[in-house]
């Protein structure tokens, strides 16, 4: 599910938990980076070493439990505000999180807000304990709230004010046909896709027969926001390759420029 | 209201007012706005009308590339709003054909 | 004609790098940039970049436009920088003509490097041309750079990075996401991305794709459709979502033109988002002196776009014979970092299209 709804798997992130023990004894950081991606600014800050070391840049970041104090370095650094800090040692009801959260208004300590799972529904409310504007570190705040123990590890976003709940809209029983020949395919000289498949089925399939016969990319964009679409329906239609399609000739200049400025151009600057 | 005041991570020095004409109506933008900001700020979507078909046409790309949102500036047709700045009295048009000759 | 050891084509990550690395080798650089100032598209990017430190890993985008900006400051006696100046046209002769400011100009560098990025690819909907559709990157410039929410409700149409981040953008804007959708079956982009902008309530929909907008001036509504495995709409799946904004991010090509112009060998390589130069290790092209940097070499993050720049215009001076005591090492070291960057299982397709265009092993 993560990879269509970008909402972590909870085996993912019951993995990525320090032991019970650990997590009852102190503050912890929990890293929800669960894609190998080209990034490690966790290792460099985190002044423990708990974040340790990678052999490649890609590599999946790895903690070190024993020597993590939760500090939160790591929450204010990461680029792809995905680490949390967690802390669940000192009440038996309550625990907190830390939540990088780049937002305004910014809540303040002793806000009531509304904790949201990692799909953005409701849990619970909690209260906000402390804000980190972490000014050094590129201003991602951290803000520290306080909810119900059982709740800590499923909450990790907040909201301060009451939102009127958007409902999905309901099904239109009105079926269109997908891409109906009135479409336009180029901006610049309003041609439809329609009039683009009727030279195609006439036999013109590369891009400049289109361009001298139909004016499509032939206005101010140049082809750069239809000439792809335009290739496609080509490709489509015809079942050619698309890189096997001639995609015309290009000319200077690549911006309309006066007739002015051309003749009263410069040799020597 | 589409100016952003609060950002938390940007802050927008907004710069001198600067007023235009739309269409010959009186408008107001800032300095460091581009035409198509000042135009978009004030609530106008549409830049001009398609010369065939007199389709409505807005800015695309923002940067330049897409030539989308060609207008008649200080007389002059076919102008890239998104990338030119607004000046105080600016008289902005909205182009309905391919421009003409000046 | 003016003549100059090395012209850049455009003052993005790419190119910025670039005039660094040749300017500090000794070489006379001109950087062209089309924009008023520099840092290309770094200049939107709110959010802190991945990869490690010698990319500038943890840093917002927009900071290291200025970092690399301020490094060029410091070389103006190699380095001219001309902002406002529009590469019209590169000839196969080696003229480059420019667009600078209203003067047209031509120049005879001794080497070129293109790193001209790449452009926003469109999608054929019903009504796709209503005001109110945008290219993703427009509405992340006209929110991050102008300080403009693009409207009230958007529909945001794919979930690689560029649509999560700028999904995550409009809600630090204060603009309402109806939903992220994508045609294929799972989130292209980084999945820490889409987590945090689904623990902020918004549903992110695959294998669904928008099949018309709403609207008689400007978008007030869209519909969208499951697909099934084999891409196609199934009926009865359709959905009517209330939104004033439709957002496309469904790629970006590169942006090539003048390579095209030049005469250089061009592949079409799916992985690298289109046609891209075919080109050495050294990132020369087939012509001798065009180089090329960034996302027109292969759409990929700006780290890589960083490191390929300043690769390149290591590269383009050493050949013209300026070379600094540290030059191979420093050669060697992009290589080894944008190896480093690739070598994951999201660097697979970057590597795999990679193969079909180098020229050398």
């Amino acid at each position: 599910m993560y990879l269509k709804t970008g909402v972590a798997d909870k085996e993912l992130v019951s993995n990525a938990l320090p032991t019970e023990e650990r997590r009852a004894s102190g503050p912890y950081a929990i890293i929800e980076c669960f894609q190998e991606i080209p990034c490690n600014p966790c290792t460099e800050i985190c002044p423990f070493g708990s974040i340790l070391p990678m052999d490649d840049i890609n590599d999946l970041p790895r903690m070190d439990y024993d020597t993590c104090t939760g500090c939160g370095l790591c929450a204010a650094i990461c680029p792809g505000l995905a680490i949390f800090i967690i802390n669940e040692s000192y009440s038996d009801t309550v625990a907190s999180v830390g939540i990088p959260y780049e937002f305004v208004p910014l809540p303040q300590k002793g806000d009531v807000v509304k904790m949201m799972d990692r799909a953005g529904e409701f849990v619970t409310d909690g209260k906000v304990l402390r804000v980190v504007p972490n000014k050094k570190y590129e201003n991602t705040p951290v803000v520290t709230v306080e909810v119900p123990k059982d709740k800590v590890n499923e909450v990790r976003f907040l909201q301060l004010k009451q939102e009127a709940e958007v409902a999905m809209p309901t099904a239109d029983p009105n079926d269109e046909e997908n891409l109906p020949d009135t479409t336009i395919i180029c901006r610049c000289e309003n041609i439809t896709v329609g009039e683009v498949r009727k030279m195609i089925d006439q036999g013109y399939d590369d891009f400049d027969e289109l361009k001298r016969l139909i004016r499509t990319g032939m206005g101010p964009c140049q082809g750069r926001t239809c000439r792809h679409l335009i290739m496609q329906e080509i490709s489509r239609k015809t079942g050619k390759k698309f890189e096997d399609i001639e995609l015309g000739a290009f000319r200077p200049p690549t911006k309309p420029i006066q007739l002015e400025q051309l003749i009263g151009g410069k040799e020597d600057v | 209201m589409l100016r952003i005041e609060e950002h938390p991570i940007l802050t927008f020095e907004k710069g001198k007012l600067v007023t235009f004409t739309f269409d010959g109506k009186e408008l107001q933008g800032y300095e460091g706005d581009t035409i198509a900001s000042a135009l978009h700020a004030a609530g106008v979507k549409v830049m001009g009308h398609h010369h065939v078909s007199g389709r409505p046409r807005g800015f695309y790309c923002a940067i330049g590339n897409c030539g989308s949102c060609l207008m008649i500036v200080n007389g002059e047709p076919n102008i890239r709003v998104c990338v030119v700045p607004l000046e105080e009295g600016m008289v902005v048009e909205t182009q309905n054909n391919r421009g003409d000759l000046l | 004609m003016r003549e100059v050891d090395i012209a850049i084509v455009g003052g993005g990550p790419a190119g910025l790098m670039a005039a660094d690395a040749a300017a500090t080798n000794g070489a006379s650089v001109l950087l062209l940039e089309r924009d008023g100032h520099l840092g290309g598209q770094l200049v939107k990017q709110t959010h802190k970049f991945f990869g490690s430190e010698k990319q500038y890993a943890s840093v917002r985008g927009v900071k290291i436009a200025t970092i690399l900006e301020e490094k060029l400051q410091g070389m103006s006696d190699l380095v001219e920088i001309w902002t406002d100046a529009t590469a019209l046209g590169l000839y196969e002769d080696g003229v480059l003509t420019v667009e600078k400011g209203k003067e047209f100009v031509k120049i005879k560098p001794k080497r070129i490097i293109v790193a001209t990025g790449a452009s926003e690819k469109f999608l054929t909907f019903v009504n796709n041309d209503l005001p109110g559709i945008y290219g993703a990157g427009a509405v992340q410039t006209l929110m991050n750079v102008n300080g403009v929410r693009p409207g009230q409700r958007v529909l945001m149409v794919g979930a690689g990075n560029i649509g999560l981040i700028v999904s995550y953008q409009l809600l630090q804007a204060g603009v309402e996401v109806a939903a992220i959708i994508d045609a294929a079956p799972t989130i292209g982009g980084y999945l820490v991305h889409a987590s945090k902008i689904r623990r902020a309530g918004v549903p992110i929909i695959t294998s669904h794709t928008v099949t018309r907008a709403y609207g008689k001036e400007a978008v007030e509504g869209a519909t969208i459709v499951a697909l099934d495995e084999k891409w196609q709409p199934l009926p009865g799946t359709e959905q009517e979502l209330d939104v004033d904004v439709i957002c496309i991010s469904v790629g970006l090509s590169p942006l090539a033109e003048l390579l095209w112009q030049a005469g250089c060998e061009m592949r079409y390589v799916p992985q690298l988002g289109g046609h891209v130069p075919v080109r050495d290790h050294h990132l020369k092209t087939t012509v001798d002196e065009v180089y090329i940097a960034g996302d027109l070499t292969g759409i990929e993050e700006a780290s890589s776009a960083m490191v390929e720049g300043r690769l390149a215009g290591l590269a383009a001076a050493s050949s013209l014979g300026f070379k600094s005591d540290s030059l191979e090492a420093d050669i060697l070291d992009c290589k080894e970092q944008l190896k480093s960057l690739r070598s994951g299982p999201v660097g697979d397709h970057i590597n795999q299209g990679m193969a079909q265009v180098m020229l050398d092993k």
